[in-house]
């Protein structure tokens, strides 16, 4: 009982925790110059995982993300030169335009979600090798400076990057809480029959909660290509698993329903803390992914709720 | 009822249909396609993967997914490089004791797999994914990215040696599948997990330890995927921390397009060794009629999702996520 | 032979098993009747070991038993063939008779499938079914399939030392008359090696096949009559007898519903799952019962008349418009509104506030674009909470947390509060308080003032009987009776049963 209450405390604790820890280890961190760096470079961490968190609220997943951010990439330096600005309007609508068709197989389909995702995922990796030609691309760095240069940009010390990840995330954070939209996906992830037997047209919305994991991948993607300056079908590879786990950490339990995307922040910073602090104690980059494997299936059992799995399989 | 039957006889032979027009149609654009020799690259490129697809259904047959091969396979393929050079580096050193060792690795990290889904009771699909994360993630940690070289002659006469035109690992692979099959058709393990997913409550209510009957299933999974990373570093010559890579898709697919259903309880590895031949036949026959190969994954995705549909009887489920 | 001597079993808020004394002994056949919810499953549950009693004792010959588990039991030779079918249809018949028992028939490590086709031979011979053990058990008839699962309560024979108990749980459900004929045949013949105990609905079939029968009601046996010691209509009797008060049903406040104005109508409505025939209509201000037993298809017209089922024939038509797409949506945009009998599942999300579950079912009322006016619709919330005095610290109280009766009144308020004028009530009493109960009778009567049409599931006959203007009784998916309910001349429970079983 004692535990189900600390529950929803659990990750800004145990973010106060690791923060404390490195903290002390290394006075350096605490800087207000560092800690602004640490959070600008995770910024297209932050906003996949922002996605995902939709796609997961509603008890599902999303296991494009990754592919569709190095699709993006690739549509970004590709369309950069014809399109100019225009081209974030591209990426966004490819990105909710696939996520809407993981949406549609999952939901009218009845194709589980884990499976929809994957074959999604498939198909935006061939889209990306097919406009690639399965190379790595670059931007023309003029014109990059000229159209998305301040998005890299800093004002102070502060990486433009954090405002956009702040906008998004105020977005993200309206519509979960004063929308229909957010009300109607809190209820399908803690409830979905009583939500369709009030007359609620579910797959509808869950269809958009892909779209908009979808749109947020792409968003990532284009940020991604922005600062590297270029694009690559598997540029990105190795965002989603620190995606999931910003997620999961963050308190938004596999089976959905609670948590949000306020959550999913603390959850990308609790993986960015992570990171950081495998630096200060040297454990090898090497060792990032199975840690981070470790910390997810950690996460995964602490937050799932096992009262909504009548048989886990 | 006889709705039922139909549909299922449908699902029995659509996949061996599939296949026969699949090779057809790309005889009639490429006569080449129809060659020996061409079969035996059809062959060689299916061998790692019914491997993987075998160890799959059994776990797929239970209602459950695995999608940990990829960690499962470079972790063994390493592991296995390493000690097979350690130990003398050919198969006539005490090198040899490195293939059993490397069978016994993936039976334990099919064994820690399934615990973390049993006993934490974590779905499988997330479990399996986490594990294979840390799978990759331990491969990559204990190569730095390196690759590992295995050129004893006697170990790649898996690949070189070749009968009736086939070289020896498809014989071994065929030798596998047989075992599977006999796992699957006459010992109580492999009844067990098709009375566990045609219906897990009741199989539990008739005295069943289902949690054993999973947990084993993983450990046999693994087993599998431990000879898939044989037969794959046996191909090339090379362990590295990729060499799982892609595994995951192509065996899900497969198993998928062979017949089984996503759902549980029906199909088997005779299902799966057709899945992997489609999959590898739409492969290769892409590049016999000179089709660019960066299509498979597209293609893949939709195959996953029609034999999903089609195997799906939506009258029996009504909430998907 | 076998006995439960003053067994007591009390789960939240219910004594569901009042000290019961049941007796079975060998070679005897013994029925079990009582209405829905008189306590019969639970009873079952604990004598085939899936509830252990909290009072009394479970003796065997005398001796004291405990059981952990339904395995436990089965070792001491006491077997369930379960009403839902309960073998795995994609495993063969033979696999399905000895599933979790395979290893008598395992050398070295391989199954001797000749050997238990074999031994299933025996079995099936028991019951008389002459079939391939090696057929897979989906490609059975439902009799056949009853038939194995008794073939399979009967390899205990061969397993256990002493006396077999066998439950026969609603075996007939699925039968056809022959099919049954057969069965008793063979049930009789049967108890040369075990004793059974029969539950049924279908009275005349316990009368027929029992050699005892106990009538249970409220939780206790009321009586055990001997074979051709009592009519049927005596048994019925005991089933339902009781003097209730009408004011706990709140007749009083019972008026004339407006005959001239229709709100629902279905007309010849043919529904999968062999219900057909189905025509009624639905008034304003009307109460309107559908009493049957479980599975007669009372559920089937709630959720065709919610959209959540599309009927394969005939039309339903709502306020004047014939319906032609059949979705929850379409129906709750008519002014509908349902109280499903999952109250936890499909009434309420729990894990969501009071407010937020309130304005489920009318979001578009509450906000502007999709944006909700969350002020407004927590005032709306506070009003209802105020006018039906629901029990919730306040209205961002998660529902979950809340007791049943202020569930439920968090359900009716999400209908009642968007204006729903046809209400549909799937045993909106289940698992409540007294208090709470009559809470929600007085809601019923509040509403049918304001001109609402409710077609009501009740929890109990005389909860059909007490609350409605119209009784319809459904029977194996048909409508056997239209009952006329104006206060004073409400028809009898016994009326009522008549037609039902």
């Amino acid at each position: 009982m004692d535990f189900q209450r600390l529950k929803p405390h659990l990750p800004w604790i145990t973010l106060l925790i690791l923060v404390a820890i490195v903290g002390t280890a290394d006075d350096t961190f605490l800087k207000p110059a560092n800690l602004l760096n640490l959070m600008g470079d995770i910024v297209p961490l932050f906003i996949m995982a922002l996605g995902l968190t939709f796609a997961i609220y509603i008890g599902g997943i999303d296991l494009s993300a990754q592919s569709m951010a190095n699709l993006i990439t690739v549509v970004a330096t590709i369309y950069l030169g014809s399109l100019g600005g225009w081209v974030a309007l591209l990426c966004v609508a490819v990105g909710a335009g696939l996520g809407t068709l993981s949406g549609y197989i999952t939901t009218k389909l009845m194709v589980p979600s884990f499976i929809s995702t994957l074959a999604t995922g498939g198909i935006a990796i061939s889209l990306s090798q097919y406009l690639s030609g399965q190379r790595a691309l670059n931007m023309d760095a003029a014109q990059r400076d000229a159209v998305f240069g301040w998005m890299i940009a800093k004002t102070g010390p502060v990486p433009h990057e954090l405002f956009i990840a702040a906008v998004l995330l105020a977005i993200a954070l309206f519509v979960e809480r004063r929308t229909t939209l957010g009300r109607v996906l809190k209820a399908v992830g803690a409830g979905e029959p009583a939500a369709r037997a009030s007359g609620i047209d579910v797959a509808r919305y869950k269809i958009l909660a892909f779209a908009i994991s979808g749109g947020l991948a792409a968003i990532a993607g284009l940020i991604f290509s922005v600062k590297l300056s270029g694009g690559a079908p598997a540029i990105a590879n190795g965002f989603l698993l620190p995606a999931i786990v910003a997620v999961l950490v963050g308190g938004t339990p596999l089976t959905g329903g609670v948590g949000g995307v306020l959550n999913t922040a603390i959850g990308t910073m609790i993986v960015a803390v992570i990171r950081t602090s495998m630096l200060y104690f040297d454990i090898e980059a090497t060792a990032q992914q199975m840690v981070f494997g470790l910390v997810l299936i950690v996460a995964i059992a602490v937050t799932i709720d096992r009262a909504k799995l009548r048989t886990v399989k | 009822m006889t709705r039922l039957i139909t549909r299922q006889k449908l699902i029995q032979w659509a996949p061996f249909l599939v296949l026969v027009v699949l090779m057809l149609v790309f005889t009639a654009i490429n006569p080449a396609f129809f060659s020996l020799r061409n079969f035996g690259r059809i062959a060689i490129s299916s061998t790692p993967a019914l491997m993987v697809a075998i160890g799959v259904t059994f776990i797929i047959i239970m209602g459950s997914i695995d999608l940990s091969m990829e960690g499962t396979i470079s972790v063994c393929a390493v592991v296995f490089g390493y000690l097979f050079l350690q130990w003398g580096g050919t198969l006539f050193s005490s090198a040899w004791i490195a293939i059993p060792v490397t069978l016994l690795l993936g039976a334990f990290l099919g064994l820690l797999n399934g615990a973390v889904h049993v006993l934490l009771r974590i779905p499988s699909f997330m479990a399996s994914l986490a594990m294979g994360f840390v799978g990759t993630g331990l491969a990559v940690m204990m190569t730095s990215g390196e690759k590992i070289f295995v050129k004893d002659d006697a170990f790649r006469s898996l690949v070189t040696l070749r009968y009736f035109g086939f070289p020896v690992m498809v014989y071994l692979a065929l030798l596998a599948l047989l075992i599977a099959w006999l796992i699957q058709s006459y010992t109580t393990l492999g009844r067990n997990f098709y009375a566990v997913g045609g219906g897990e409550e009741l199989a539990h209510a008739s005295g069943l330890n289902v949690k054993r009957v999973r947990i084993t299933g993983f450990v046999l999974a693994g087993v599998f995927y431990a000879l898939a990373a044989l037969f794959a570093v046996g191909k090339i010559g090379i362990a590295e921390s990729i060499t799982g890579a892609n595994f995951m898709f192509i065996s899900i697919t497969s198993v998928v397009v062979g017949g089984v259903a996503l759902w549980g309880g029906t199909g088997g590895v005779l299902n799966s060794l057709v899945g992997v031949l489609i999959v590898n036949v739409i492969d290769n026959g892409m590049v016999v009629i000179g089709l660019p190969d960066y299509v498979q994954d597209g293609i893949l995705g939709v195959l996953v999702v029609t034999a999903v549909v089609l195997s799906t009887d939506r009258r029996m489920i009504s909430v998907v996520k | 032979m076998y006995q439960l001597s003053k067994v007591d079993k009390k789960f939240p808020g219910v004594h569901a098993l009042k000290a019961v004394d049941f007796e079975v002994g060998r070679g005897e056949i013994v029925g079990l009747v009582g209405e829905n919810g008189a306590g019969k499953s639970t009873l079952m549950k604990v004598i085939y070991g899936a509830y252990q009693p909290d009072g009394g004792q479970i003796l065997m010959d005398g001796k004291s038993m405990r059981f952990a588990n339904p395995r436990a039991a089965m070792e001491q030779g006491i077997g369930m063939v379960f009403q839902e079918q309960s073998l795995i249809a994609n495993l063969t018949v033979m696999e399905n008779i000895y599933l979790g028992y395979e290893q008598q028939f395992v050398r070295f490590g391989v199954i001797n499938w000749k050997a238990m086709a074999e031994a299933a031979r025996m079995q099936l011979a028991k019951v008389k079914l002459d079939i391939d053990p090696g057929r897979i058990t989906s490609t059975l008839s439902f009799a056949q399939r009853q038939l194995v699962e008794l073939a399979k309560v009967l390899t205990l024979e061969e397993r256990v030392q002493g006396d077999l108990v066998i439950l026969l749980d609603e075996p007939t459900s699925v039968l056809d008359e022959d099919e049954v004929k057969l069965l008793f045949k063979l049930v009789r013949e049967l108890t040369s090696r075990a004793s059974f105990i029969f539950v049924s609905h279908r009275m005349d079939e316990v009368m027929d096949l029992s050699d005892r029968i106990y009538v249970m009601k409220d939780g206790a046996v009321v009586d055990m009559v001997k074979r051709g010691e009592a009519s049927v209509e005596a048994i019925q009797h005991k089933m339902v007898g009781r003097v209730v008060d009408k004011r706990y049903y709140r007749e009083q406040r019972q008026v004339p519903y407006d005959a001239s104005k229709v709100l629902a109508e279905m007309k010849d409505v043919k529904l999968p799952g062999r219900v057909a025939q189905i025509d009624l209509k639905l008034h304003a201000g009307e109460v309107l019962c559908l009493v049957g037993t479980e599975g007669s298809g009372r559920e089937a017209i709630l959720r065709t008349l919610y959209g959540m089922l599309t009927p394969l024939a005939g039309t339903v038509t709502l306020k004047g418009r014939t319906v032609t797409r059949f979705s929850p949506r379409g129906s709750v945009e008519a002014g509908m509104g349902y109280v499903p009998r999952e109250r936890k599942v499909e009434g309420i999300v729990a894990g969501m506030n009071v407010h937020e579950n309130m304005t489920l079912s009318q979001m578009g009322r509450h906000s502007t674009a999709g944006v909700f006016r969350i002020g407004g619709e927590k005032a709306l919330a506070r009003d209802w909470i105020a006018r039906l005095s629901i029990k919730a610290s306040s209205e961002t109280a998660d529902c979950g947390t809340l007791s049943g009766g202020n569930q439920q009144k968090v359900v009716l308020a999400k209908w009642r509060s968007g204006g729903s004028d046809i209400l549909l009530l799937d045993h909106p009493t289940r698992g409540l308080d007294i208090g709470a109960k009559e809470d929600v009778y007085e809601m019923i009567r509040d509403m049918t003032d304001d001109g609402v049409g409710i077609i009501l599931v009740a929890d109990t006959l005389e909860e059909a009987i007490g609350l409605s203007h119209t009784i319809i009784v459904v029977k194996d998916g048909a409508i056997q009776k239209r009952f006329d309910c104006a206060t004073g001349a409400k028809p009898s429970l016994f009326d009522l049963i008549h037609y039902m079983i």
